[in-house]
């Protein structure tokens, strides 16, 4: 699992969400806790930060979940970042599209607890198989 | 080889291709062999995208020139749709601009064929959101909901709440629209579980719940609709607060009511749709 001394950074448009997610984290011991409000700022944010762990909604105003991944894994310097894909429409071309810009775990809105801890155990598998840690 | 220039979405009766990317000469022979393909083993009428091109290459054209001659033979159409200014200059330059049927968009060109899905307000469209409702409520705000007596809305019916959720149900065939609305004291109840923390009134943290609520609600029955075939596409709710606010829907369509009973206290669920 994630050392809970991960920088977190939480993408959501929804600031209802954005709590949900965070308390979520706060709940399994991460502390390291930021948050955006859409992909531009998430963005900005990844600049000038150095975070361990995304985890972003897709459907956002302005530059979604899927355009902020895209720019992650095109960046040179954060490409290897763990990002997981936050939304409430799991169907197949959505799951395809998001495999295929390279997320490392699709979370499906409503969820529990539970089911976000056993996302991030599993991303965290699949991150560390990437990178041979 | 650079990125895929078409998608191939077939359905009953009709075969829809999205072209977009490169249209370069190797995606040109392997659009005209998938477009053989489907035309020789389904009886398909095939309708082409071009809402992302602004010109076509003229060996791509040759090629939907001799697929449209081929369905002709079969007594099968090939229409094309969103085409935009530019094309349509183009094709005008090219003097092909009456070769094709043409069509605004993909509800025109399925309605002149006959293949426009009549969608009703049943309970195969309904039933997808009370479903979605319960699970919605019951994962994400540890509250059990059990839906009341659906009923058609009449113009005189007016459904009053203090936060409301709303998201337009946009397809290629219908429009639509699904609201959720609560009383404060239900909403408030709703939010507390879902943050777990009590909040004794609504202020500008807690208030896009109503619309994060709506979202979920509509991303689970998008999900099960789609599977049927309806192509609903992705939406962003809108939030409406303001003590005894009465919704109203955008579409003209008709509406359904569903009232409902839950242990953080009732709210209503409002469908509607248009053809």
């Amino acid at each position: 699992m994630f050392d809970v001394k991960t920088k977190v950074l939480v993408v959501d448009d929804m600031l209802t969400m954005r709590k949900i997610v965070t308390k979520i984290l706060k709940d399994l011991g991460f502390t390291d806790i930021s948050e955006a409000q859409d992909g531009q700022e998430a963005w900005e944010k990844t600049q000038a930060g150095n975070f361990g762990l995304i985890i972003s909604d897709w459907n956002m105003p302005n530059s979604t979940g899927l355009d902020f991944l895209k720019r992650v894994r095109a960046d040179s310097k954060l490409s290897k970042t763990p990002f997981l894909l936050v939304t409430a429409e799991a169907e197949g071309h959505q799951v395809a599209e998001a495999i295929k810009s390279g997320v490392d775990q699709y979370v499906v809105k409503p969820f529990s607890k539970d089911s976000l801890q056993s996302k991030l155990e599993s991303a965290y598998k699949k991150c560390s198989a990437r990178l041979g840690t | 080889m650079s990125k895929t220039a078409f998608i191939v979405e077939k359905n009953e009766g009709y075969t829809v291709v999205r072209l977009e990317g490169e249209l370069d000469f190797t995606h040109c022979k392997i659009f005209e062999e998938a477009i053989d393909g489907i035309s020789n083993n389904a009886n398909a009428h095939v309708l082409i995208n071009c809402e992302s091109v602004g010109t076509i290459p003229k060996d791509w054209l040759r090629g939907i020139l001799r697929i449209n001659l081929n369905l002709k033979k079969d007594g099968k159409v090939l229409k094309l749709f969103h085409v935009n200014p530019a094309l349509m200059n183009y094709f005008k330059k090219e003097g092909i601009d009456t070769t094709f049927k043409i069509a605004k968009d993909l509800r025109d060109a399925l309605t002149d064929l006959g293949l426009a899905p009549k969608r009703t307000l049943d309970t195969e469209f309904i039933n997808p959101f009370l479903t979605a409702t319960i699970h919605v409520l019951k994962v994400q705000a540890e509250t059990d909901a059990k839906p009341g007596p659906i009923s058609v809305k009449k113009a005189s019916d007016q459904h009053s709440g203090d936060v409301s959720g709303i998201i337009g149900i946009i397809s290629e065939t219908f429009n639509g629209s699904v609201v959720i609305s609560f009383p404060e004291a239900t909403f408030l109840k709703v939010i507390s579980k879902m943050l777990g923390e009590e909040y004794t009134k609504i202020d500008k943290d807690i208030i896009d719940g109503a619309g994060e609520l709506t979202n979920m609600i509509f991303g689970q029955a998008k999900i099960v609709l789609n599977e049927k075939g309806y192509g609903i596409k992705t939406a962003i709710p809108s939030v409406v607060s303001g003590k005894n606010h009465i919704m109203s829907a955008m579409t003209k369509g008709p509406k359904v009511v569903v009232p409902f009973e839950s242990s953080a206290g009732n709210f209503f669920v409002e469908i509607c749709l248009s053809n």
